[in-house]
């Protein structure tokens, strides 16, 4: 196990609780009574073929995706449609997407600093203070004033990164945030990535950087046909030992 | 036709350009309705003599236009709402509006205003300029609304779910992130309808409104001299159009944020 997760955390309740959670798009059964649960301080790696649902737990945390059955508690609340328990619970649980979404018509300090003004109720000035110092944090200080399509990709990444962190979440959530990137641009994503895992943060992260999950995460959860494979810490997960035949024949495709 | 936006030093940036070239634009437009008698009256008979009526007709033109046209903007934003809303009844008196408006002449609709609604109810009989305004504002804002729709619609899913996962409520994802993006989207058609707007105006002068048409018409009834009284006409039209044209311009330039336009 890795240095940022202590035992003493993970014995303690868990962050977040997954209970017989069931999801269908039509007839297509994606999710089949998940149960899990994630703890403060560990960084998980979902992996998956695509179609296997990862991105679809993923995204019912915050409830951008619904669940037709079972239960989901962020921090002790429910995850419920009830509005107002629904923006207090994605205020606590920041996301960062594939495809960045960051807002185009808002300069990169904009975008960072506007839900903590709208959300937390900080004034302009410390918002913008707090977005000053993360947009240092992931490098790109000297940008605070661009619009996010004069930004690279892995530069729009990084300001979607610290769009998420001005609300001081306590989890994160990561879909697939280097696949949308050209391969010279992943790394600096990852490396931003790697210190905020080094910083203790929570991090849940859907990716198909083998790297990543081999240094980084404490857990590694494999999703196939809608249900939990294996979960195991890296180490044994992608161990010489592994002798399930879905896994070896998923991580045969990946690494090739 | 040369953009005003072009004029100013390339060292000024997107904003400041926009915001020289609107205030510009706008102050032309008071100016042109403030001294056009000046450049009519040097003009010969049968304008020279009649700069005041045509000056008049000029203001009321403008007028009908400013106020239809920011009226019919707000019914526009308010029945894509309506169009778009979670709530049945909404989306169907939205539905209902935006069909007769668009489906029936606006001449239709200009002579039911100002006849027809008094007969309905008396508290509805409206002077010839406020019926030309209701009429018109109705009729552009059905327009806008489809226009504005358009916009609401294209604004990409990703944005939505990004404001959801930070903790917006709908209130703040609407005026924050989808409008913005909405408006910008929608702001050339919506500028196709106020230009239309402006010359839908003249439509006024079935119920008596002495706009620009009517000023004309009225001159040439009484100098009997068609030909240099409705090129007058067409040429004040025209320079309006342009004038708003440019203001417009600035308009969408200001929204121009991924400088898509060079």
């Amino acid at each position: 196990m890795s240095a940022h997760a202590p035992a003493a955390v993970l014995s303690g309740p868990p962050l977040i609780a997954v209970d017989g959670v069931n999801k269908r798009f039509g007839p297509h059964h994606v999710l089949k009574d998940v149960s899990t649960q994630f703890h403060a301080g560990q960084v998980t790696v979902i992996l998956g073929a695509s179609g296997s649902g990862k991105s679809t737990l993923l995204r019912m945390l915050n409830r951008l995706e619904t669940h037709d059955s079972g239960r989901i508690v962020v921090d002790g609340t429910e995850v419920s449609d009830d509005a107002r328990q629904l923006e207090r619970l994605r205020a606590d649980v920041g996301m960062v997407f594939q495809q960045f979404n960051l807002f185009p018509h808002l300069t990169v300090l904009d975008n960072v600093a506007l839900a903590p003004r709208r959300v937390r109720g900080l004034s302009r000035a410390d918002a913008e203070a707090r977005a000053r110092e993360l947009l240092e944090r992931v490098g790109l200080s000297a940008h605070a004033h661009k619009h996010p399509f004069q930004l690279s990709g892995g530069q729009q990444q990084r300001v979607a990164i610290a769009r998420a962190l001005a609300m001081k979440p306590k989890v994160l959530l990561f879909d697939e945030p280097t696949s949308a990137l050209d391969p010279e641009m992943v790394k600096e994503v990852l490396d931003v990535m790697k210190g905020l895992a080094a910083s203790g943060m929570t991090m849940l992260v859907v990716t198909h950087e083998m790297g990543f999950a081999r240094e980084v995460a404490d857990r590694v959860l494999f999703i196939d046909q809608g249900r939990i494979a294996a979960d195991a810490p890296p180490a044994q997960f992608f161990g010489a030992q592994q002798d399930n035949e879905r896994i070896r024949a998923f991580l045969g495709q990946i690494l090739h | 036709m040369n953009r005003l936006l072009s004029i100013w030093p390339a060292r000024w940036t997107r904003q400041q350009r926009s915001s020289a070239t609107m205030l510009t634009a706008s102050l032309g437009l008071v100016l042109i309705l403030w001294l056009i008698t000046v450049p009519l009256a040097m003009a010969p008979e049968p304008i020279g003599n009649n700069a005041q009526l045509f000056a008049e007709g000029t203001r009321v033109t403008v007028q009908l236009t400013l106020v239809a046209g920011l009226i019919g903007v707000a019914l526009g934003v308010l029945a894509a709402l309506g169009k778009v809303s979670r709530i049945a009844p909404l989306r169907w008196l939205a539905a209902f509006y935006i069909w007769v408006m668009r489906g029936t002449p606006l001449l239709v609709q200009v002579l039911f205003v100002y006849f027809a609604l008094p007969e309905v109810h008396p508290l509805l009989r409206m002077s010839e300029f406020t019926a030309a305004c209701v009429a018109l504002a109705l009729n552009v804002g059905a327009y806008n609304a489809e226009a504005i729709r358009a916009g609401l619609l294209a604004v990409p899913k990703g944005q939505l779910e990004a404001a959801k996962a930070l903790g917006l409520s709908r209130w703040h994802t609407f005026v924050d992130i989808t409008f913005p993006q909405a408006f910008k989207i929608a702001l050339p058609p919506l500028v196709n309808n106020i230009v239309a707007l402006l010359k839908d105006s003249s439509l006024a002068f079935t119920i008596g409104v002495v706009e620009l048409t009517n000023a004309g018409s009225q001159v040439k009834s009484t100098s009997f001299q068609a030909v240099p009284v409705f090129i007058a006409t067409a040429l004040i039209y025209l320079l309006l159009t342009t004038v708003m044209t440019q203001i417009s311009d600035a308009v969408e330039r200001r929204f121009d944020f991924e400088g898509k336009l060079g």
